[in-house]
Protein backbone atom coordinates (compact mmCIF):
# COMPACT_ATOMS: atom_id res chain seq x y z
CA UNK A 1 0.00 0.00 0.00
CA UNK A 2 2.84 1.88 0.67
CA UNK A 3 4.06 1.32 -2.80
CA UNK A 4 1.17 2.37 -4.04
CA UNK A 5 1.12 5.63 -2.08
CA UNK A 6 4.54 5.84 -3.03
CA UNK A 7 3.95 5.33 -6.91
CA UNK A 8 0.87 6.97 -6.72
CA UNK A 9 3.01 10.04 -5.53
CA UNK A 10 5.80 9.37 -7.37
CA UNK A 11 4.32 9.41 -10.89
CA UNK A 12 1.45 12.00 -9.72
CA UNK A 13 3.48 14.25 -12.52
CA UNK A 14 2.20 11.82 -15.46
CA UNK A 15 -0.51 10.48 -13.35
CA UNK A 16 -1.66 13.67 -13.31
CA UNK A 17 -1.41 14.14 -17.27
CA UNK A 18 -2.35 10.29 -17.43
CA UNK A 19 -5.82 10.76 -15.88
CA UNK A 20 -6.37 13.68 -17.84
CA UNK A 21 -6.18 11.84 -21.14
CA UNK A 22 -8.20 9.19 -20.37
CA UNK A 23 -10.63 11.59 -19.14
CA UNK A 24 -11.06 12.65 -22.48
CA UNK A 25 -10.63 9.77 -24.10
CA UNK A 26 -14.38 10.04 -23.86
CA UNK A 27 -15.49 11.48 -27.23
CA UNK A 28 -19.31 11.68 -27.83
CA UNK A 29 -19.85 10.40 -30.94
CA UNK A 30 -23.44 11.52 -31.77
CA UNK A 31 -22.53 14.74 -34.08
CA UNK A 32 -20.08 12.64 -36.06
CA UNK A 33 -23.21 9.94 -37.00
CA UNK A 34 -25.11 12.81 -37.50
CA UNK A 35 -22.71 14.24 -40.13
CA UNK A 36 -22.32 10.63 -41.86
CA UNK A 37 -26.26 9.81 -41.97
CA UNK A 38 -26.33 13.70 -43.91
CA UNK A 39 -23.46 12.70 -46.73
CA UNK A 40 -25.34 9.40 -47.18
CA UNK A 41 -28.69 11.19 -47.23
CA UNK A 42 -26.88 13.80 -49.95
CA UNK A 43 -25.27 11.16 -52.34
CA UNK A 44 -28.61 9.19 -51.93
CA UNK A 45 -30.09 12.45 -53.26
CA UNK A 46 -27.86 13.20 -56.28
CA UNK A 47 -27.75 9.67 -57.90
CA UNK A 48 -31.39 9.66 -58.27
CA UNK A 49 -31.52 13.01 -59.64
CA UNK A 50 -28.38 11.97 -62.20
CA UNK A 51 -30.62 10.54 -64.20
CA UNK A 52 -31.27 12.11 -67.41
CA UNK A 53 -34.59 13.15 -68.95
CA UNK A 54 -35.91 12.19 -72.43
CA UNK A 55 -37.97 14.21 -74.98
CA UNK A 56 -39.63 11.38 -77.41
CA UNK A 57 -39.29 12.00 -80.48
CA UNK A 58 -40.54 10.64 -84.12
CA UNK A 59 -39.66 11.35 -87.42
CA UNK A 60 -41.67 10.36 -90.38
CA UNK A 61 -40.53 7.31 -92.47
CA UNK A 62 -37.72 7.60 -95.39
CA UNK A 63 -39.84 6.49 -98.57
CA UNK A 64 -43.28 8.28 -97.89
CA UNK A 65 -45.20 7.74 -101.03
CA UNK A 66 -47.42 10.93 -102.38
CA UNK A 67 -50.90 8.80 -102.00
CA UNK A 68 -49.89 8.28 -98.30
CA UNK A 69 -49.72 12.05 -97.25
CA UNK A 70 -53.04 13.30 -96.45
CA UNK A 71 -53.99 16.73 -97.93
CA UNK A 72 -54.64 19.63 -94.79
CA UNK A 73 -56.58 22.48 -95.08
CA UNK A 74 -53.77 25.51 -95.74
CA UNK A 75 -55.69 27.57 -93.25
CA UNK A 76 -54.58 25.43 -90.49
CA UNK A 77 -50.77 25.36 -91.24
CA UNK A 78 -48.07 27.41 -89.50
CA UNK A 79 -44.39 27.05 -90.21
CA UNK A 80 -41.69 28.10 -88.27
CA UNK A 81 -38.32 28.56 -89.62
CA UNK A 82 -36.09 28.19 -86.90
CA UNK A 83 -33.10 30.91 -87.57
CA UNK A 84 -29.84 31.91 -86.41
CA UNK A 85 -29.38 34.15 -83.17
CA UNK A 86 -32.57 32.46 -81.66
CA UNK A 87 -35.04 34.05 -84.10
CA UNK A 88 -37.78 32.24 -85.04
CA UNK A 89 -39.21 33.56 -88.35
CA UNK A 90 -42.74 32.33 -89.26
CA UNK A 91 -45.67 32.36 -91.68
CA UNK A 92 -49.17 30.62 -91.65
CA UNK A 93 -50.45 28.70 -94.61
CA UNK A 94 -49.08 29.02 -98.46
CA UNK A 95 -50.84 31.65 -100.03
CA UNK A 96 -50.18 35.16 -99.50
CA UNK A 97 -47.78 34.18 -96.31
CA UNK A 98 -46.17 36.87 -94.44
CA UNK A 99 -43.35 36.44 -92.65
CA UNK A 100 -42.89 37.70 -89.27
CA UNK A 101 -40.49 36.86 -86.79
CA UNK A 102 -40.13 36.37 -82.84
CA UNK A 103 -38.07 34.57 -80.18
CA UNK A 104 -38.32 31.91 -77.75
CA UNK A 105 -39.90 33.15 -75.00
CA UNK A 106 -43.36 33.13 -73.37
CA UNK A 107 -44.50 36.43 -75.13
CA UNK A 108 -42.75 35.15 -78.29
CA UNK A 109 -43.30 31.72 -80.04
CA UNK A 110 -45.94 30.65 -77.09
CA UNK A 111 -47.81 33.70 -78.09
CA UNK A 112 -47.82 32.98 -81.82
CA UNK A 113 -49.15 29.20 -81.07
CA UNK A 114 -51.64 29.61 -78.96
CA UNK A 115 -53.03 32.74 -81.38
CA UNK A 116 -53.09 30.41 -84.83
CA UNK A 117 -54.89 28.22 -82.25
CA UNK A 118 -57.35 30.50 -81.40
CA UNK A 119 -57.99 31.40 -85.20
CA UNK A 120 -58.39 28.46 -86.35
CA UNK A 121 -60.52 27.28 -83.81
CA UNK A 122 -62.81 30.45 -84.78
CA UNK A 123 -63.01 29.42 -88.20
CA UNK A 124 -63.33 25.91 -87.72
CA UNK A 125 -64.46 25.07 -84.06
CA UNK A 126 -64.41 22.13 -82.52
CA UNK A 127 -63.81 19.01 -84.38
CA UNK A 128 -63.91 15.83 -83.24
CA UNK A 129 -61.20 12.99 -81.88
CA UNK A 130 -60.37 10.18 -79.95
CA UNK A 131 -57.91 10.87 -76.77
CA UNK A 132 -55.07 8.67 -77.28
CA UNK A 133 -55.38 7.04 -73.55
CA UNK A 134 -58.90 7.41 -72.89
CA UNK A 135 -60.18 6.55 -76.55
CA UNK A 136 -63.51 8.95 -75.72
CA UNK A 137 -64.49 11.07 -78.23
CA UNK A 138 -63.30 14.69 -77.62
CA UNK A 139 -64.10 17.88 -79.05
CA UNK A 140 -60.93 20.08 -79.91
CA UNK A 141 -59.00 22.50 -82.63
CA UNK A 142 -56.24 21.79 -84.18
CA UNK A 143 -53.56 23.30 -85.77
CA UNK A 144 -50.51 21.62 -88.24
CA UNK A 145 -47.14 23.01 -87.31
CA UNK A 146 -44.32 22.30 -89.92
CA UNK A 147 -40.43 22.66 -87.81
CA UNK A 148 -37.99 23.97 -90.30
CA UNK A 149 -34.79 24.37 -88.59
CA UNK A 150 -32.12 26.64 -90.96
CA UNK A 151 -28.69 25.50 -90.49
CA UNK A 152 -28.03 28.48 -88.75
CA UNK A 153 -30.00 27.64 -85.41
CA UNK A 154 -28.65 25.26 -82.49
CA UNK A 155 -30.04 22.30 -81.08
CA UNK A 156 -31.56 24.17 -78.57
CA UNK A 157 -33.94 25.98 -80.78
CA UNK A 158 -34.88 22.76 -82.35
CA UNK A 159 -35.80 21.20 -78.52
CA UNK A 160 -37.16 24.70 -77.29
CA UNK A 161 -39.45 24.36 -80.27
CA UNK A 162 -40.55 21.02 -79.80
CA UNK A 163 -41.13 21.82 -75.85
CA UNK A 164 -43.41 24.28 -77.06
CA UNK A 165 -45.46 22.12 -79.25
CA UNK A 166 -46.18 19.97 -75.40
CA UNK A 167 -46.74 23.17 -73.28
CA UNK A 168 -49.19 24.61 -75.96
CA UNK A 169 -50.41 20.58 -76.37
CA UNK A 170 -49.64 20.90 -80.28
CA UNK A 171 -50.87 17.26 -81.68
CA UNK A 172 -50.05 17.71 -85.27
CA UNK A 173 -46.39 19.05 -86.11
CA UNK A 174 -43.54 17.47 -88.10
CA UNK A 175 -39.69 18.32 -88.64
CA UNK A 176 -38.91 19.29 -92.19
CA UNK A 177 -36.17 20.78 -94.00
CA UNK A 178 -35.60 23.95 -95.14
CA UNK A 179 -36.63 24.75 -98.95
CA UNK A 180 -34.36 27.37 -100.99
CA UNK A 181 -37.60 29.49 -101.35
CA UNK A 182 -37.66 29.89 -97.71
CA UNK A 183 -34.04 31.16 -97.62
CA UNK A 184 -34.80 33.56 -99.76
CA UNK A 185 -37.69 34.61 -98.40
CA UNK A 186 -36.06 34.84 -95.02
CA UNK A 187 -33.57 37.26 -96.79
CA UNK A 188 -36.53 38.76 -98.65
CA UNK A 189 -39.70 38.90 -96.75
CA UNK A 190 -41.41 41.39 -98.93
CA UNK A 191 -40.39 39.26 -101.89
CA UNK A 192 -43.47 36.93 -100.80
CA UNK A 193 -43.23 33.20 -101.07
CA UNK A 194 -44.17 31.69 -104.44
CA UNK A 195 -44.87 28.06 -103.31
CA UNK A 196 -46.33 25.52 -105.77
CA UNK A 197 -47.92 23.06 -103.65
CA UNK A 198 -46.78 20.17 -106.19
CA UNK A 199 -43.20 21.27 -105.04
CA UNK A 200 -43.78 21.30 -101.82
CA UNK A 201 -44.91 17.63 -101.84
CA UNK A 202 -42.19 16.49 -104.13
CA UNK A 203 -39.65 18.03 -101.53
CA UNK A 204 -41.13 16.26 -98.64
CA UNK A 205 -41.26 13.15 -100.35
CA UNK A 206 -37.82 13.09 -101.86
CA UNK B 1 -34.79 15.20 -10.32
CA UNK B 2 -33.98 11.58 -10.60
CA UNK B 3 -35.67 11.70 -14.10
CA UNK B 4 -32.67 14.28 -15.40
CA UNK B 5 -29.58 12.40 -14.10
CA UNK B 6 -29.26 9.07 -16.21
CA UNK B 7 -28.49 11.33 -19.19
CA UNK B 8 -25.44 11.90 -17.94
CA UNK B 9 -24.72 9.36 -15.21
CA UNK B 10 -25.18 5.99 -16.85
CA UNK B 11 -22.96 5.23 -19.46
CA UNK B 12 -24.55 6.24 -23.23
CA UNK B 13 -24.73 3.28 -26.04
CA UNK B 14 -21.14 3.03 -27.90
CA UNK B 15 -21.71 4.80 -30.91
CA UNK B 16 -18.42 3.03 -32.67
CA UNK B 17 -20.82 0.12 -34.49
CA UNK B 18 -23.33 3.21 -35.72
CA UNK B 19 -20.58 5.33 -37.08
CA UNK B 20 -19.28 1.85 -38.50
CA UNK B 21 -22.82 1.70 -40.08
CA UNK B 22 -22.77 4.72 -41.51
CA UNK B 23 -19.57 5.51 -42.80
CA UNK B 24 -19.94 1.95 -44.90
CA UNK B 25 -23.14 3.47 -46.40
CA UNK B 26 -21.58 6.29 -47.37
CA UNK B 27 -18.53 4.61 -49.48
CA UNK B 28 -21.04 2.32 -50.82
CA UNK B 29 -23.06 5.64 -52.26
CA UNK B 30 -19.88 7.46 -53.28
CA UNK B 31 -18.79 4.56 -54.82
CA UNK B 32 -21.44 3.72 -57.16
CA UNK B 33 -21.98 7.11 -57.79
CA UNK B 34 -18.80 7.01 -59.49
CA UNK B 35 -20.01 3.83 -61.69
CA UNK B 36 -20.73 6.04 -64.30
CA UNK B 37 -17.85 5.67 -67.53
CA UNK B 38 -15.89 8.58 -67.26
CA UNK B 39 -17.04 11.39 -70.06
CA UNK B 40 -14.60 11.88 -72.82
CA UNK B 41 -17.40 14.84 -74.14
CA UNK B 42 -18.52 17.55 -71.93
CA UNK B 43 -22.31 18.05 -73.00
CA UNK B 44 -24.54 20.87 -71.59
CA UNK B 45 -28.26 19.62 -72.59
CA UNK B 46 -30.77 21.85 -73.35
CA UNK B 47 -34.00 21.65 -70.95
CA UNK B 48 -37.69 20.59 -71.52
CA UNK B 49 -40.54 20.28 -69.73
CA UNK B 50 -40.27 16.82 -70.29
CA UNK B 51 -40.40 14.30 -67.62
CA UNK B 52 -40.43 10.83 -68.67
CA UNK B 53 -37.08 8.99 -67.56
CA UNK B 54 -34.31 7.36 -69.75
CA UNK B 55 -34.32 3.44 -69.14
CA UNK B 56 -31.55 2.02 -67.39
CA UNK B 57 -30.32 -0.30 -69.68
CA UNK B 58 -30.56 -1.40 -73.06
CA UNK B 59 -29.72 2.06 -74.35
CA UNK B 60 -27.24 3.32 -77.53
CA UNK B 61 -26.32 6.58 -77.17
CA UNK B 62 -25.35 9.02 -79.87
CA UNK B 63 -23.37 12.42 -77.98
CA UNK B 64 -23.11 15.11 -79.93
CA UNK B 65 -20.70 17.76 -78.54
CA UNK B 66 -20.52 21.78 -79.73
CA UNK B 67 -18.88 21.46 -82.60
CA UNK B 68 -20.80 18.43 -84.10
CA UNK B 69 -18.41 15.41 -83.01
CA UNK B 70 -19.65 12.62 -82.92
CA UNK B 71 -19.55 9.48 -79.76
CA UNK B 72 -21.28 6.57 -79.46
CA UNK B 73 -21.63 4.77 -76.62
CA UNK B 74 -23.77 1.79 -75.88
CA UNK B 75 -24.77 -0.45 -72.26
CA UNK B 76 -24.29 -4.47 -71.92
CA UNK B 77 -20.77 -5.64 -71.93
CA UNK B 78 -22.14 -8.27 -73.66
CA UNK B 79 -23.69 -6.58 -76.86
CA UNK B 80 -20.45 -4.56 -76.57
CA UNK B 81 -18.02 -7.56 -77.21
CA UNK B 82 -20.69 -9.28 -79.68
CA UNK B 83 -20.73 -5.75 -81.44
CA UNK B 84 -16.95 -5.19 -81.81
CA UNK B 85 -16.25 -9.51 -82.63
CA UNK B 86 -18.46 -8.72 -85.88
CA UNK B 87 -17.45 -5.04 -86.56
CA UNK B 88 -13.61 -6.98 -86.20
CA UNK B 89 -14.77 -9.11 -89.09
CA UNK B 90 -16.53 -7.00 -91.03
CA UNK B 91 -14.37 -4.29 -91.79
CA UNK B 92 -10.94 -6.54 -90.95
CA UNK B 93 -9.94 -4.12 -88.04
CA UNK B 94 -7.14 -6.50 -86.96
CA UNK B 95 -8.07 -6.17 -82.84
CA UNK B 96 -6.69 -8.89 -80.14
CA UNK B 97 -8.86 -10.61 -78.19
CA UNK B 98 -7.50 -8.00 -75.39
CA UNK B 99 -8.34 -4.73 -77.22
CA UNK B 100 -11.68 -6.12 -77.60
CA UNK B 101 -11.97 -6.93 -74.34
CA UNK B 102 -11.27 -2.97 -73.74
CA UNK B 103 -13.79 -2.19 -76.04
CA UNK B 104 -16.36 -3.30 -73.56
CA UNK B 105 -15.61 -1.45 -70.84
CA UNK B 106 -14.39 1.98 -72.77
CA UNK B 107 -17.59 3.76 -72.57
CA UNK B 108 -18.11 6.52 -75.45
CA UNK B 109 -15.94 6.71 -78.07
CA UNK B 110 -15.35 8.85 -81.02
CA UNK B 111 -13.06 8.18 -83.16
CA UNK B 112 -12.88 6.81 -87.04
CA UNK B 113 -12.65 2.80 -87.33
CA UNK B 114 -9.04 3.06 -88.42
CA UNK B 115 -7.85 4.68 -85.17
CA UNK B 116 -10.02 2.71 -82.71
CA UNK B 117 -7.45 0.28 -82.18
CA UNK B 118 -5.07 3.04 -81.28
CA UNK B 119 -7.63 4.57 -78.95
CA UNK B 120 -8.12 1.32 -77.12
CA UNK B 121 -4.71 1.15 -76.32
CA UNK B 122 -4.11 4.89 -74.65
CA UNK B 123 -4.26 4.67 -70.89
CA UNK B 124 -7.59 5.39 -69.47
CA UNK B 125 -5.73 9.05 -67.92
CA UNK B 126 -4.10 9.47 -71.77
CA UNK B 127 -7.70 9.00 -73.34
CA UNK B 128 -9.10 12.67 -72.69
CA UNK B 129 -5.79 14.31 -74.54
CA UNK B 130 -6.70 11.36 -77.64
CA UNK B 131 -7.57 14.00 -80.42
CA UNK B 132 -11.39 12.98 -80.27
CA UNK B 133 -12.45 14.12 -84.23
CA UNK B 134 -16.01 11.90 -83.74
CA UNK B 135 -17.23 8.76 -86.14
CA UNK B 136 -17.63 9.85 -89.35
CA UNK B 137 -21.02 10.74 -91.20
CA UNK B 138 -21.45 9.84 -94.90
CA UNK B 139 -24.26 11.54 -95.98
CA UNK B 140 -24.43 10.16 -99.82
CA UNK B 141 -24.18 6.75 -98.83
CA UNK B 142 -25.51 5.28 -95.50
CA UNK B 143 -23.69 1.86 -96.43
CA UNK B 144 -20.31 3.83 -96.21
CA UNK B 145 -21.46 5.69 -93.44
CA UNK B 146 -19.34 4.88 -90.22
CA UNK B 147 -21.89 6.16 -88.19
CA UNK B 148 -24.53 3.75 -89.49
CA UNK B 149 -22.53 1.00 -89.85
CA UNK B 150 -21.98 1.13 -86.21
CA UNK B 151 -25.56 1.94 -85.10
CA UNK B 152 -26.83 -1.23 -87.26
CA UNK B 153 -24.41 -3.46 -85.91
CA UNK B 154 -24.99 -2.33 -82.29
CA UNK B 155 -28.88 -3.28 -83.00
CA UNK B 156 -28.73 -6.54 -84.55
CA UNK B 157 -25.59 -7.64 -81.86
CA UNK B 158 -28.73 -6.50 -79.04
CA UNK B 159 -31.10 -8.57 -80.87
CA UNK B 160 -28.61 -11.36 -81.11
CA UNK B 161 -28.06 -10.92 -77.30
CA UNK B 162 -31.79 -11.03 -76.67
CA UNK B 163 -32.05 -14.48 -78.45
CA UNK B 164 -29.54 -15.77 -76.07
CA UNK B 165 -31.48 -14.42 -73.17
CA UNK B 166 -28.56 -12.28 -72.14
CA UNK B 167 -30.44 -8.98 -72.13
CA UNK B 168 -34.48 -8.39 -71.84
CA UNK B 169 -34.95 -5.66 -74.23
CA UNK B 170 -33.71 -4.21 -77.59
CA UNK B 171 -31.79 -0.81 -77.87
CA UNK B 172 -33.45 2.13 -77.05
CA UNK B 173 -32.06 4.93 -79.71
CA UNK B 174 -30.89 7.89 -77.56
CA UNK B 175 -29.78 11.27 -79.03
CA UNK B 176 -27.57 13.54 -76.36
CA UNK B 177 -26.49 17.19 -78.23
CA UNK B 178 -25.66 19.89 -76.22
CA UNK B 179 -27.62 23.35 -76.59
CA UNK B 180 -25.18 24.94 -78.84
CA UNK B 181 -23.92 21.82 -81.27
CA UNK B 182 -24.83 23.71 -84.80
CA UNK B 183 -28.27 22.22 -86.41
CA UNK B 184 -26.58 20.22 -89.08
CA UNK B 185 -24.61 18.03 -86.82
CA UNK B 186 -27.86 17.01 -84.88
CA UNK B 187 -29.56 16.80 -88.70
CA UNK B 188 -26.49 14.65 -89.70
CA UNK B 189 -27.42 12.61 -87.11
CA UNK B 190 -31.20 12.02 -87.55
CA UNK B 191 -30.76 11.75 -91.24
CA UNK B 192 -28.57 8.37 -90.61
CA UNK B 193 -31.23 7.63 -88.02
CA UNK B 194 -33.90 7.35 -90.77
CA UNK B 195 -32.01 6.10 -93.52
CA UNK B 196 -31.19 2.72 -91.24
CA UNK B 197 -35.08 2.66 -90.66
CA UNK B 198 -34.60 4.45 -86.93
CA UNK B 199 -37.66 6.44 -86.48
CA UNK B 200 -38.31 6.65 -82.78
CA UNK B 201 -35.72 8.07 -80.89
CA UNK B 202 -35.42 9.92 -77.88
CA UNK B 203 -33.49 13.26 -77.48
CA UNK B 204 -31.85 13.90 -73.93
CA UNK B 205 -33.13 17.18 -71.95
CA UNK B 206 -32.48 18.40 -68.80
CA UNK B 207 -35.62 19.37 -66.55
CA UNK B 208 -37.50 22.83 -66.43
CA UNK B 209 -40.72 24.00 -65.08
CA UNK B 210 -44.26 23.35 -67.47
CA UNK B 211 -45.27 26.55 -67.71
CA UNK B 212 -49.09 25.50 -67.83
CA UNK B 213 -48.53 23.88 -64.09
CA UNK B 214 -46.93 26.88 -62.78
CA UNK B 215 -50.12 29.02 -64.27
CA UNK B 216 -52.31 26.56 -62.67
CA UNK B 217 -50.97 27.40 -59.23
CA UNK B 218 -50.59 30.88 -59.33
CA UNK B 219 -54.88 30.77 -60.24
CA UNK B 220 -55.02 28.62 -57.45
CA UNK B 221 -53.31 30.77 -55.03
CA UNK B 222 -54.91 33.97 -56.26
CA UNK B 223 -58.51 32.30 -56.31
Amino acid sequence: MAEIAQEGGGGHKKGGKVRSKKMSTRIDFTPMVDLGFLLITFFMLTTTLAKPQVMALVMPEKDIKKEDIEPVKESKVLTLLLGANDKVYWYEGITDAKLDSTDYSAEGLRKVILNKMDKVKGQFGLEDYEDFKTKEPKKGSFINVIIKPTAESRYKNLVDALDEMAICKVRYYVILDVSDLEKEFIKNPAGGLKFNVEEQIQAATQ
Amino acid sequence: MPKHKPKRGTPLIDMTAMTDVAFLLLTFFMLTAKMKPQENLVIDTPASISQTKLPESGTLTILVGKKGEIFLDMTGQHTRLELINSMNEQYQMGLTEQEKLLFTNVGSFGVPRSQLKKYLNTMPSERTKFPATGIPVDTVDVNQSELANWIHNARLAQFKMKQEGKVKEEYVMVVKADKDTPYPAVQKVINTLVDININKFNLITGLEADPNKLEGVKKEGGG
